[in-house]
């Protein structure tokens, strides 16, 4: 009994490290004033290995939390809270950001794995401004070390122990919700490089054109992961939440799309900086953007402001503190940028009006317009009720009625846009080149209009915009492949159309992406506008006639899995003899409904069952039942995959910029 | 011998008819009724949910409120009289769509006005760049020219006779 007191509990290493990591954050973040201070220049190079040691401690706590989470250690008041003997290992693991501290815990994890990587990578291109950057990193993980530590620990203890958990959500006891959280925040913390960048380089009046190129890759990355978090949240919602649907506007989703929105500005827009010198202060008023609505998203989840503005008030010391931190955040970021910002003047000027940058500077528009109407619609609500005390609903209609024609509008830049050279166009090329794909945008516009009229008029202007930004990808990759065989008449056709690809992988990764994009845009067209959906009650044996999807009821049956019960409908669809299983579980320890769709998926639809409640007794029962057939819906999964592979053949390129070959043949002389 | 091999096709016959009767039974209808609850139920909020319709909700409350419709439906009252009837009840808050008055005014005026104004901007931008005379080039310092030269120099040694190679190199450059 004495013994056991004494007994040696993971927990509290893990807690001590972070404790430790706490302090390492401290001393990056100070490392390069002090070393102005002191005039000892040595001193700002602690920052460097402070990196690696703040990302060793940082896992030995976190791997602390989740050996807590395997072996049960209900006296971990976090883990009693979510997890449960019963629970499966996997989401025993994952329970660790299924609350709100691990999940914040994740947060601060993934920016020191960032930090240490930065500061390998720096080590060898940037080493003199390196200190700048990881103190940058250093001051934003004291900020959310002091959340975590003394406002919302993980492994803070609870006496008397409980003798089992009260179970992770069941809601997150899902593949998608295991994945999706480490996503998104690799994603959001993704952009704190970019961020801790353009702060090093106005505070140390870094020129752009060494840093750019780098800052490029990192929003790149950070990109690649929002929109795989994105995307699996999606999926998440689509099987979980038993709506048909996947995307509804809440604010949670929003939170993480407006940076994502920002960030794909800024990838483009970096790329103008890059190639013209030009819109340096623009950028990095992006980077700090993108940065900023991270936050921003970390707060509206994190803080419990969403559910209610009162509810917030209730318990102020978390909120309080981060709306605090970003208040600071902003304020100082913002007062460096109007300060500094223009420390570096473009270097050219704008050639033609009709000319790539200019295109870019369109796109900048419209995703700048796109982010700012989801904040207002996101946040318009909070402020109004918080001011004024009225309250307002702001829902998917007004998001759809808003933000469709923005993206219709980003189709079309997306469809003129890369036939634009830069400089400067020539307004005849330009025209011959666009006659076939305006021709193919406008054939598949009358088609659609013709073919399911009568529609919403989105419905013939998306397919015309979608038909016509692929039309330009591919005629624009064949004029390329057709040159490339001028030049090398012995190559085959296939090892042509591979070199021209891997020739130039920064173009055509994009034009992948944009080709996914394009797969997205199908996939939400169909199941936007040609949804079908019935709700009838069914006795077992009668079927059900949705659009051309006849289903069979076949029947219910209830038993027990590992940590819930649940019914399990059978459903038959009667043209393929498929049978699709929904299921209504119910986990008993925290009492809680789930419903599990059963979905039948094609490539051009979904049929998506799900089951509700019972009507009558014994005998008679009968069941509700929701059917939707969602057409296209794997296109967006499928388009998300494909953006990705895209994004990854882009940053496979390594080109040498002129400035890179005179550094190293200076060095070697 | 031959009677009793036919009987049994025949049942046989019979019985695997027996399986695809489903297929020829009259499906399921949905009842209008249902549909026209939930079609207007997708409109308005349930007062108690997270952001979600009452056409979506489990809750109570939004049972209550979809037979709240029924019943109005039933007694033959119009959808936009239900739907003024949940206002008058709840506010706006109960629309899932903000009003384009009042309070909702806002919501509707700024997205517009914010791209014109954008675009404008950007317009204006665009123009005074492309009409502004280009920025000087910028000179290099002394020491960087020596970089460059020596650089430039070792390029060429490297490259040997390829020296037209260099040269398109720099063409690419494109800069003044």
């Amino acid at each position: 009994m004495f013994l056991s007191g004494f007994e040696f509990n993971l927990v509290e290493l893990g807690h001590f490290a972070a404790y430790l990591a706490f302090a390492v954050a401290v001393v990056m973040a100070l490392a390069p004033a002090a070393a102005q201070f002191f005039h000892r220049p040595e001193l700002a190079r602690v920052g460097v290995n402070a990196s690696i040691a703040v990302f060793v401690l940082t896992t030995l706590g976190g791997l602390a939390m989740i050996h807590a989470f395997v072996t049960d250690n209900f006296s971990v008041q976090y883990v009693a809270a979510n997890s449960n003997s019963k629970l499966p290992l996997f989401y025993k693991v994952s329970a660790l950001w299924g609350g709100h501290e691990g999940s914040l815990y994740l947060w601060v994890w993934v920016l020191t794995l960032y930090t240490m990587l930065v500061s390998f990578h720096g080590r060898r291109h940037y080493p003199d401004r390196l200190p700048t950057i990881l103190a940058v990193q250093g001051a934003l993980m004291v900020g959310f070390f002091g959340l975590i530590l003394f406002l919302s620990n993980p492994f803070l203890r609870l006496f008397p122990m409980p003798p089992d958990g009260r179970d992770l959500n069941p809601l997150l006891q899902d593949p998608g919700m295991v994945f999706h959280p480490p996503m998104l925040y690799l994603g959001y913390v993704g952009f704190s490089v970019p961020f801790a960048f353009a702060m090093a380089a106005l505070i140390t009046r870094w020129k752009s054109e060494y840093w750019i190129a780098h800052i490029r890759r990192w929003a790149l990355i950070a990109w690649g992961f929002l929109t795989t978090g994105i995307i699996l949240g999606g999926w998440w919602a689509y099987y979980e939440l038993g709506w048909g649907g996947y995307w509804a506007w809440d604010p949670v989703e929003n939170a993480s799309f407006m940076p994502w929105l920002v960030g794909t500005a800024l990838v483009h827009s970096i790329t103008v900086q890059e190639r013209r010198r030009m819109l340096h202060a623009w950028n990095i008023f992006l980077v700090i953007t993108a940065f900023s609505l991270s936050l921003l998203g970390t707060f509206l989840v994190r803080s419990g402001v969403l559910s209610s503005v009162h509810a917030f008030a209730v318990d102020p010391g978390r909120g309080a503190y981060i709306l605090a931190f970003m208040t600071v955040v902003l304020t100082v970021s913002f007062s460096i940028f109007l300060a500094r910002g223009r420390y570096q003047e473009a270097e050219e000027g704008m050639t033609s009006m009709l000319s790539r940058e200019s295109m870019f500077v369109w796109n900048n528009v419209v995703f700048t317009v796109a982010a700012a109407c989801v904040l207002l619609g996101t946040l318009y609500p909070l402020a109004l009720e918080a001011l004024r005390g009225d309250k307002i609903t702001v829902g998917a209609p007004y998001f759809n009625a808003v933000m469709v024609p923005i993206f219709l509008a980003a189709l079309l830049l997306m469809a003129v846009a890369p036939l634009v050279p830069w400089r400067k166009a020539n307004p005849e090329r330009l025209r011959s080149r666009l006659l076939v794909p305006v021709a193919l945008g406008l054939t598949a516009g009358v088609v659609m209009l013709v073919a399911a009229w009568p529609l919403h008029w989105t419905g013939p202007v998306a397919a015309a915009l979608i038909a016509f930004v692929t039309g330009t990808i591919i005629t624009d990759y064949a004029r390329a492949v057709r040159q490339r065989r001028v030049q090398h008449p012995g190559e085959s056709l296939l090892r042509a159309l591979a070199r021209t690809v891997l020739g130039n992988r920064r173009h055509y990764g994009g034009m992948i992406v944009h080709l996914g994009i394009i797969t997205i845009a199908i996939g939400l067209t169909g199941s936007g506008l040609f949804r079908l959906e019935k709700s009838v009650v069914m006795a077992p044996g009668e079927v059900v006639e949705v659009g051309s999807e006849r289903l069979r009821f076949d029947g219910v049956r209830s038993f027990q899995r590992d940590n819930y019960f649940t019914l399990q409908g059978q459903f038959t669809l009667l043209d393929r003899g498929v049978v699709v299983l929904p299921e209504r579980r119910r986990y008993p320890v925290q009492e809680m409904p789930t419903t599990e769709s059963g979905i039948h998926s094609t490539l051009w639809r979904d049929v998506y069952v799900v089951i509700a409640e019972p009507v009558g007794q014994g005998n008679q029962t009968k069941w509700g039942v929701h059917v939707y057939v969602n057409p296209l819906i794997q296109w967006i999964w499928g388009g998300g995959l494909i953006a990705l592979f895209g994004l990854g053949v882009t940053l496979t390129s390594r080109r040498r910029t002129a400035r890179d070959a005179v550094a190293a043949t200076a060095a070697a002389s | 011998m031959n009677k009793t091999w036919l009987r049994l096709s025949v049942c046989i016959c019979g019985l695997l008819l027996c399986y695809t009767l489903p297929v020829w039974a009259e499906p399921v209808q949905e009842d209008p009724l249902d549909r026209a609850v939930l079609e207007i139920a997708k409109d308005l909020r349930c007062a108690v949910c997270q952001n979600q319709p009452v056409a979506e909700s489990n809750s109570d409350l939004a049972k209550d409120m979809r037979q709240l419709i029924r019943e109005q439906l039933v007694a033959g009252k119009s959808r936009d009289e239900i739907v003024d009837y949940f206002v008058a009840r709840y506010g706006d808050y109960v629309l899932m769509k903000p009003p384009t008055e009042r309070a909702g005014l806002l919501l509707w005026i700024v997205p517009p006005v914010l791209l014109v104004t954008l675009a404008l901007l950007s317009w204006v931008f665009l123009r005074q760049r492309s009409q502004a005379p280009p920025p000087p080039a910028p000179v290099l310092s002394a020491q960087d020219q020596a970089r460059v030269r020596a650089a430039r120099g070792q390029q060429d040694m490297k490259m040997g006779t390829k020296k037209k190679g260099a040269n398109t190199k720099k063409k690419k450059d494109n800069r003044p």
